[in-house]
């Protein structure tokens, strides 16, 4: 699903990446792991086509992601996000912050997945309204909305209290059934409990 | 809908802006209008009662302008000429008024201005405009150093008039010491004016003649006003343009993240950009309607403020309108095309750089 070859990132002089290269398959939970100042979330971002990589190249389903012509459409159709704060815009309700993300013809998703993550009396309510817990679960389910391939989660339990980080966890894997490749990003080493595959990362390097 | 709801949950900056767009287009409505109105004022004057003017040779504005008033008779001998009348127009305080504006014509032009009280003035007297009337309840009234007595009152559309004085163009020409501004000529049919125009230059090397159709087009007092009333008007649209862009960009700036959130999520520059546009479009079209209607009222009010004494007059036409609408939607967009560019490039990054942090 995913491909990275000889993978380095600068910002300025400084490197923060180092030739990385590895794979992740179809369906694989991939817990990333490291400090803070690994390279974790630079990895991240350019795994998630976030950022262009100094150096190397990015496979994403086949396709090299530099190649790519339409990468908003890219990003929208095939990938999902979800970050350590919600993010959500707080002037939509819940509906229409999953709905801004959905394609038109994923926009039939909606309420079937906050059916599935149990949030769908709140889709009418505005963020500020709800629990921070609910929160994540409503940008999860805007990263699904689209059923994308891949899911990359940045510090997504960051935020959250250990019952609340268990959810979100037992929720992305339930993604990994369904078929989706998920690639968390997080200090928390509960991960370890779902993750099928573990990339440690230490001043820009895989250990 | 994602615009309107946006400006819904930003009602403090959607009011800064939409109160800076009301504020440029009501002052380019009214200038525009207030500048339209006088002309219009003046050239309904000089256009109601005559298809030719002259005037004397070389002079920039018809106060200043001295015609012998002898030529009317030889003008009124030309072929295909139906009428002629002289007029002096000048200012002049009037009783402790400071300032107004003071007619002088000819008895064959007397008629023009309808009685509403009393009866036309003989030597020594004046009829005084409606609206300048309301300030006297004498019988007389000192204008210059000579006393007139108050013959009657008439009412004329043209502030100018209501808010003035008449009286016989030979009290006049004592006054301001001159025979006649103008004379204004009217042709048996359209289509031997400018016969009339070539015969009657002829008659005198100190005149100018011309149809008051070209006058009006040429006055130059007339280009004064249009180009001061385009000059104000300009400022008063940059100085929109300039609200909206700062505004616009303390919006933007402040929501960098859900900039960065709909980059995140797939959405287009475009979507951004398109997005940005339609909220200044909202507030601008609202705006506009806003200004608009409070400038009908305040030109509505105009000619009822006494102390205006019905000189300033406002027109508002359907092609101001459209000429204030386009400059509203080219400043709204305008306005919003740079910090539109700079949120779109919202660099959905910061979202995992803060996560980070």
């Amino acid at each position: 699903m995913i491909k990275a070859a000889n993978i380095s990132h600068f910002y300025g002089a400084e490197q923060v990446l180092f030739d990385l290269s590895f794979e992740i398959k179809s369906g694989e939970f991939l817990f990333l792991s490291g400090e803070s100042g690994s390279g974790k979330s630079t990895l991240l971002s350019i795994l998630s086509t976030l950022l262009k990589p100094s150096n190397g190249e990015l496979l994403i389903d086949g396709e090299s992601v530099e190649k790519i012509k339409n990468i908003d459409y890219f990003r929208q159709s095939k990938i999902g996000f979800v970050f350590q704060f919600h993010y959500l815009i707080n002037y939509l309700n819940i509906y229409e912050n999953i709905a801004l993300a959905a394609l038109e013809d994923k926009k039939q998703n909606i309420e079937k997945i906050l059916e599935e993550l149990g949030i769908l009396e709140l889709s009418s309510r505005y963020p500020n309204e709800i629990s921070g817990g609910q929160r994540q679960r409503v940008a999860l389910a805007r990263a699904l909305v689209n059923e994308p391939k891949i899911i990359f989660a940045d510090e997504p339990t960051g935020s959250l209290d250990s019952k609340n980080s268990q959810i979100v966890y037992s929720l992305l894997a339930e993604a990994v059934k369904r078929g989706t490749t998920v690639v968390v990003a997080s200090h928390d080493m509960q991960i370890e409990n779902y993750a099928t595959q573990i990339i440690r990362l230490k001043d820009g390097q895989i250990l | 809908m994602i615009s309107l709801k946006a400006l819904g949950k930003n009602p403090f900056k959607t009011l800064l802006i939409f109160s800076s767009i009301t504020i440029a287009v009501m002052a380019i409505f009214l200038i525009s209008s207030v500048s339209q109105g006088v002309i219009g004022m003046y050239s309904k004057m000089i256009k109601t009662d005559g298809d030719i003017i002259i005037t004397q040779k070389g002079i920039s504005d018809t106060f200043f302008s001295n015609v012998d008033i002898a030529l009317m008779q030889k003008i009124d001998a030309l072929q295909d000429v139906a009428s002629s009348y002289a007029m002096i127009v000048g200012a002049s305080p009037i009783g402790h008024i400071p300032i107004a504006g003071i007619y002088g014509t000819t008895q064959n032009h007397m008629s023009h201005y309808k009685l509403i009280k009393g009866k036309y003035p003989k030597e020594g007297e004046v009829i005084l405009g409606a609206n300048l009337a309301k300030q006297f309840a004498t019988v007389s009234v000192n204008i210059g150093s000579k006393s007139f007595g108050i013959s009657g009152v008439f009412s004329s559309e043209i502030g100018f008039e209501d808010g003035g004085a008449v009286m016989n163009i030979e009290d006049a020409g004592k006054l301001f010491n001159r025979s006649a501004s103008f004379i204004l000529v009217t042709s048996d049919s359209p289509n031997s004016t400018d016969d009339i125009v070539k015969k009657i230059a002829l008659l005198d090397d100190e005149i100018e003649v011309k149809t008051t159709q070209n006058f009006v087009k040429e006055y130059n007092q007339f280009k004064i006003i249009e180009n001061s009333s385009l000059v104000v008007s300009t400022l008063a649209f940059a100085m929109g343009l300039m609200g909206i862009a700062s505004v616009m960009s303390m919006i933007v700036n402040s929501r960098k993240e859900e900039f960065g959130i709909m980059r995140a999520l797939g959405k287009s520059r475009l979507f951004i950009i398109k997005n940005l546009f339609f909220e200044t479009l909202i507030m601008s079209v609202s705006a506009y309607l806003f200004a608009f209607l409070l400038s009908l009222g305040i030109l509505a009010m105009l000619p009822h403020i006494e102390m205006l004494h019905g000189y300033v007059n406002g027109t508002l036409s359907l092609s101001t309108a459209l000429y204030v609408f386009a400059s509203t939607l080219f400043m709204a967009l305008f306005g919003s095309l740079i910090p539109a560019w700079i949120a779109s490039k919202t660099d959905p990054i910061l979202l995992i750089n803060q996560g980070s942090a």
